[in-house]
């Protein structure tokens, strides 16, 4: 009994230990969920540190969909006080369900209508055109796509990678959009659907992740993709990897990466304070220029950005609404009924 | 007073009695088998005692204080068990120092014991041997050992030899008894063999189906068995089925057998005496029973034809055919007869039982 | 004999099964009683009986009764019942829409069927490979045996998420295999894709059979090849030996790990979701539906794949209860392990042996090779061309990947060193006492979080303790550094559970007797005789939750807080970041401390026995 009493003791008291070791807080705290990684994350959290050395910040960095679901599931006790990075539909779920709490930046004249939230719940920080990319190595420039539908070209068959569009944003709002070009004429699917099943039969493979994607196009599992530029870029410039992309000539979707406070923030101040700083022309021109982030903001000097980001995009108008609302229900049908069918 | 006694003791497992309403007692120094067919119930009685089994009914008392609800480890009884249980993970020493470590003793008092418990089992030096490397025999030591070296109140045997060869364990038999005596214990020993009762017990109980059915000297119960299940139990016997036909003389009773109608005459005690006109049953011991060549008038003499005889070694088993009665005796010459002889079979009065239902 | 043998056993379930509770009954409802023999404690004196105390070790029972339900209270009742609450509602009203409308679909009992059927599929692969590795193991000596039995548990030191990389980096269709094939054969294409059912099969086969390959050589380590030389002498084949005497035998390890490799098959996640091509199964449907914003959909799905789990367990039970051997049948203590070949067999055996652990090796070499590669040249060759160090330098420059590593092994091996002490509790509780109901929901409830997959769990957690509620006050686990080990506790521990009942079961209850008649204790009894025993079995399960615990992604990415942060989400962060090498770098670290604390481990085994 002596020694069973011994055991427990030094466990509750190792116990004790631990946690007073490791809860050492200070009201001067901020905790920023965030995709952006942490390369980027770390440089922008020293150069505020070096303006507020009072504050102790820290980050959490996760994929913006697990950002959705942690922030959903602490709604009773909230413990992120900023969510920097996300697509905007997300953002614009999260805020519907009320998870987001509305905040004005100083900047907010100089945001397109179409890249912030109409009651401030969020706001657009980075822009993310989608494009579609091949490997240079493998197709010449000339013949490679130049707009959406070359891909579904029959010499393309089984050469076409995509990317599984239901974790992805850029991926929903690709296929959201070759949907809408017939939609908003037929108002129904079908046409879309079809594309889709002329796309699949083109398809080589759905991979799990981008990563893995890029990894597969080089290695020529397949020789096209769709994907979005700053990705792109990192690949190209970053990597040096042998790949090459068109904008699609008849315009491509533009998501908006954005940022937003979270409802319940325990230090919403502090929260507001970092908000603003990450979202300076300093701040978007040093994310441009290291990060591959295209920002947002219209007042930008747009000679300090790196050249490829000064192309000409040719945004197709989507009803980004009508398309986060229906995308859950055309991809299920997607899912259901068209993936992998040319594979039967 | 009785070193340990056992009251009224009850127990069953799910619906079945294993025991049922047995006591018995066991005098200090005394060395008290418990023998029966398998399944008697004398393990669950031997459980019981050691602590392992809880009675449903009854009391066990040792040196007169109730120990009933006392639990094992806190009884300070050693158990041999059939088969050993030596733990596998210690060695030969650590195994028979296990129980003087759990008591806490100093480790020089436990060296001097272990060495003293080794030799006494007659295993010095095997100290530091790994038991799974010891014979059967050796394995079977090192368990009394271990038992013996926690200076028991009471040793417990459940049937250790069991798991022996014939010669092995008619040695280790002596031996056990030696020790035994010896040191000067007090030891309840469960065993289904009988022989095995006989040679290392001062006094037995022969357990059935859950009862107690005799407790005595091995002599006693096995000359004078009391009851028909006892007298089938232990070795052979004649049983013969009688019918009372008077009580005329005090002391001695008058039979007819069923089979043959011969005439027996029995001593009877006091209090034993057989109602008339009903049959019951008699026994003898084939060894008692004498065969000569010619009817004398001697009493309860029954002349019989020889029908077979098997040759076994030091005696021979010879069966015989009383018009129509068949008995068995035991003889050290059996040239003497041959198979389809006529001969004439004596039952010595005082050699033979009469048994209860 | 056989008799006695009978009752024997029957006692012992006597003892073992009604005592305690008849015990439990009687202190709850006369509390007197106790203090009257506690009075009389004090006049009880010397001699070898020395003094009288309550009935038979109550107390202990007792204790680890309360144990056992509070960890379970609120470890898996509170915060699962909400899930299947949930699931059961429709608009606020109680209804069982949600799963008539599931089961209507074709799609998704499609993907039951094929969860199920994988599964299946892979239990009888992973058995396939595992058992007979295990006896190659255990019962052949041959040069480099224990490098060699080591090498073989080695996929469970492949760390997720790029473990699956490297899988594909191996035998993808632009993996090393297929690029030697092209070039053996001198063909257009890859000559296959890893995609589809055999590719699933393939790596659940090769993830999972150590969950067979462990327990059983755990469980024969403790069986004694006399038996079998018995069997063998009493002109039994080779065959019947193994199906008759051996495999009863093993029956408890064999069911634990048969178990174990069904539920994690149906909870794979990873695998099916990078190499499924068009195979659905339940968790990439829970997944997809998640994704979409559908919880209700993704709730009611996993509601579904936890009754499959569970009754799985339920199928296996009733399996073991019929197979259950005697303790009484395992007569004298001696239980060596010998080795048992001669001749050609033996030489088979070893090659079969050194090929298959090479075979094994070779993702994990992969894995390295991925770590030194320089990122973008390797495009179309079958090797990187050109390597760096980068990645490393990358790892080891940086303070914060130091911390990530120890917050993950401090957290595991706090979850480890919980789960091994609660499976003690549970497994003092439940061993042998298989035929009441009570029991069979414990060890029902005990493999909950492992039915469940990951995300479910941490989800559960999060909104259970995410708030102050009546059951836990103002307790709040979320946001502070202790959820992510209380998580991989109530993930893990069924692992430890099932190892440490199926070992218990395998000990000799006689000794725990003997050590009664002894003198000894409970905790003498616990800490000399059954700890020594089963510490093989134990090592083994613990081990095992350790090195997955310290691997977890799905949960801790939904409630690891900074203090915490442990080494999956920095892989996942680096592969967010398309640093394919520097994910891999960590793995390779990670596999590193992995085969340096199974070494501790090993040692630590051997110390014991």
């Amino acid at each position: 009994m002596r020694a069973a009493k011994l055991l427990l003791t030094i466990a509750c008291f190792s116990a004790l230990l631990f946690s007073c070791n490791r809860s050492g807080s200070s009201t001067n705290k901020l905790l920023i969920y965030t995709p952006h990684g942490q390369d980027m994350l770390r440089d922008f959290v020293a150069q505020y540190k070096t303006q507020h050395p009072q504050v102790t910040v820290e980050f959490l960095d996760m994929g913006s969909r697990e950002i959705l679901e942690r922030v959903r599931a602490e709604r009773n006790r909230p413990q992120a006080d900023l969510w920097w990075g996300a697509a905007h539909t997300t953002f614009q779920t999260a805020a519907e369900e009320n998870l987001l709490a509305p905040y004005r930046p100083t900047w907010n004249a100089n945001v397109p209508e179409s890249s912030r939230d109409a009651n401030d719940n969020w706001y657009g920080t980075y822009q993310t055109p989608e494009v579609i990319v091949y490997n240079s190595d493998a197709v010449k420039a000339e013949e490679a796509p130049k707009d959406w539908d070359d891909v579904l070209d029959p010499k393309w068959r089984d050469k076409v990678l995509i990317r599984n569009p239901n974790p992805s944003d850029s991926m929903r709002a690709i296929f959201g959009a070759m949907i809408w070009r017939f939609y908003k004429d037929a108002g129904t699917p079908d046409k879309g659907y079809e594309w889709l099943r002329r796309l699949d039969a083109n398809v080589h493979e759905y991979t799990a992740d981008g990563t893995l994607l890029m990894q597969k196009l080089v290695r020529r599992e397949g020789l096209i993709t769709l994907w979005n530029l700053p990705d792109v870029w990192i690949y190209k410039e970053q990597k040096g990897f042998p790949i090459a992309y068109n904008f699609p000539a008849s315009g491509t979707p533009v998501i908006t990466d954005g940022i937003a406070i979270v409802r319940g923030a325990q230090h919403e101040a502090e929260a507001k304070r970092f908000y603003e700083f990450v979202t300076t022309s300093e701040a978007l021109v040093l994310a441009a220029k290291k990060y591959y982030r295209v920002p947002v903001r219209t007042d930008i000097d747009r000679s300090q950005l790196p050249a490829w980001m000064n192309e000409k995009v040719n945004a197709m108008p989507l009803d980004w609404n009508v398309l986060r609302k229906q995308s859950g229900e055309w991809l299920r049908y997607w899912d259901t009924e068209i993936r992998d069918h040319n594979k039967q | 007073m009785p070193l340990l006694s056992l009251k009224n003791i009850s127990k069953r497992f799910d619906s079945t009695p294993a025991v049922a309403d047995i006591s018995l007692d066991v005098e200090r120094g005394e060395f008290f088998g418990l023998l029966g067919p398998s399944g008697c119930g004398k393990t669950t009685t031997l459980r019981m005692i050691a602590g392992l089994e809880k009675p449903d009914a009854g009391t066990i008392e040792f040196d007169g204080r109730d120990i009933t609800d006392l639990p094992a480890e806190r009884r300070g009884f050693g158990m041999v068990f059939q088969n050993y249980a030596l733990f596998p993970h210690l060695n030969v020493s650590e195994n028979v120092a296990f129980g003087l470590r759990a008591r806490h003793r100093p480790a020089a008092e436990i060296k001097e014991r272990v060495k003293g418990a080794l030799e006494l089992v007659q295993l010095p030096g095997y100290e530091k041997r790994r038991v799974d490397e010891l014979s059967g025999g050796q394995q079977q030591r090192v368990a009394i050992a271990r038992a013996i070296a926690i200076e028991p109140a009471l040793l417990l045997f459940d049937e250790p030899l069991s798991n022996l060869d014939v010669t092995l364990r008619e040695e280790t038999r002596g031996e056990l008894r030696e020790l035994v005596g010896r040191l000067g214990l007090t030891a309840v020993y469960v065993t289904h063999d009988q022989e095995e009762a006989f040679a290392l017990c001062d006094r037995i109980s022969v357990m059935v189906g859950g009862g107690l059915l005799q407790t005595g000297a091995p002599r006693e119960l096995y000359e004078h068995p009391a009851k028909l299940a006892v007298a089938r139990f232990l070795g052979r016997n004649n049983l013969i089925q009688v019918m009372r036909l008077s009580s005329s003389n005090e002391g001695t009773g008058e039979f007819k057998t069923l089979q043959g109608g011969h005439t027996l005459r029995v001593l009877i005690q006091k209090g034993e005496l057989a109602p008339l006109n009903k049959p019951c049953t008699l026994a003898i011991r084939p060894e008692h029973v004498v065969l000569r060549h010619a009817a004398d008038s001697l009493e309860n003499t029954i002349p019989a034809e020889v029908r077979e005889i098997n040759f076994a070694g030091a005696t021979s088993t010879v069966k015989l055919d009383a018009g129509g009665l068949l008995l068995e005796a035991l003889v050290l010459q059996p040239n003497a007869f041959a198979v389809g002889t006529r001969c004439a079979a004596v039952l010595p009065a005082e050699r033979i039982s009469l048994l209860k239902e | 004999m056989c008799g006695t043998s009978l009752t024997f056993h029957h006692d012992l379930r006597m003892f073992w099964g009604y005592a305690p509770l008849v015990g439990v009954a009687q202190m709850s409802k006369h509390p007197a009683t106790v203090g009257q023999s506690r009075h009389r404690t004090s006049d009880g004196k010397a001699a070898p009986v020395s003094q009288r105390r309550p009935p038979v070790a109550l107390s202990p029972r007792l204790i680890l009764l309360l144990i056992v339900g509070v960890v379970l209270l609120y470890g898996v009742i509170y915060p699962n019942l909400h899930v299947v609450l949930q699931s059961l509602q429709r608009d606020g009203n109680w209804s069982l829409q949600n799963y008539r409308e599931i089961l209507a679909q074709r799609i998704v009992l499609k993907a039951i069927i094929s969860s199920v059927a994988i599964s299946v599929l892979t239990v009888m692969f992973c058995a396939g490979i595992g058992i007979p590795l295990a006896f190659l193991f255990e019962r052949f000596t041959f040069p480099a045996r224990r490098l060699f039995a080591t090498l073989a548990a080695l996929p469970l030191v492949l760390p997720p998420l790029v473990g699956t990389v490297a899988f594909i980096f191996l035998c993808g269709e632009s993996g090393i295999l297929a690029r030697v094939a092209q070039s053996i054969f001198h063909l257009e294409r890859a000559p296959w894709s890893l995609r589809g059912w055999p590719a699933l099969l393939l790596f659940h086969a090769y993830t999972m059979y150590p969950f067979f390959y462990v327990l059983t050589g755990a469980g024969l380590s403790r069986i004694d090849a006399a038996l079998a030389e018995a069997g063998r002498s009493l002109g039994a084949r080779r065959a019947r030996v193994l199906t008759r005497i051996v495999l009863p035998q093993l029956t408890p390890s064999l069911v634990a790990a048969a178990l174990l490799t069904f539920m994690t098959s149906m909870a794979s996640f990873s695998a099916p979701l990078l190499f499924g091509g068009g195979v659905r199964m339940l968790t990439l449907e829970i997944y997809t539906a998640r994704q979409r914003g559908d919880l209700t959909l993704a709730l009611t799905e996993t509601v579904i794949l936890a009754v499959i789990s569970l009754s799985a367990l339920v199928f296996f039970q009733r399996y073991e209860g019929t197979r259950r051997f005697a303790a009484a049948a395992m007569k004298g203590a001696a239980k060596t392990r010998r080795t048992i070949a001669t001749g050609s067999a033996r030489v088979v055996a070893m090659a079969f042996g050194v090929l298959f652990s090479l075979l094994l090796v070779l993702p994990v070499l992969t894995l390295v090779v991925v770590s030194f590669a320089r990122e973008g040249s390797w495009t179309t060759q079958t090797l990187p061309p050109s390597y760096t160090l980068a990645n490393y330098a990358r790892i080891f420059s940086d303070s914060a990947a130091r911390e990530v590593f120890l917050n993950s092994l401090s957290m595991s091996a706090l979850a480890a060193v919980a789960a091994l002490l609660w499976s003690f509790c549970v497994a003092a509780l439940i061993v042998r006492k298989r035929r009441r109901t009570w029991h069979r929901l414990l060890s029902w409830l005990i493999l909950v979080p492992w039915a469940l997959p990951g995300t479910v769990v941490a989800v559960s957690l999060a909104e259970a303790y995410g708030k102050p509620s009546s059951l836990a006050g103002s307790f709040i686990l979320v946001g502070t550094f202790w959820i992510l080990p209380v998580v991989y506790f109530l993930r893990f521990m069924p692992l430890v559970v099932r190892s440490v009942q199926a070992s218990m079961e395998q000990v000799d209850e006689a000794l725990d007797q003997a050590g009664r008649s002894l003198g000894a204790r409970w905790w003498q009894r616990f800490f000399r005789i059954t700890l020594p025993l089963v510490w093989p079995g134990a090592v083994a399960g613990t081990l095992l939750a350790f090195v997955i615990a310290l691997g977890e992604y799905v949960a801790s990415v939904l409630v690891f807080v900074p203090s915490n942060r442990p080494i999956s989400i920095a892989i996942a962060s680096e592969l967010r970041d398309f640093n394919l090498g520097a994910a891999a770098a960590y793995g390779v670290v990670l596999m590193a401390i992995i085969a340096v604390s199974m070494m501790v481990a090993g040692r630590l085994e051997r110390l014991r026995s």
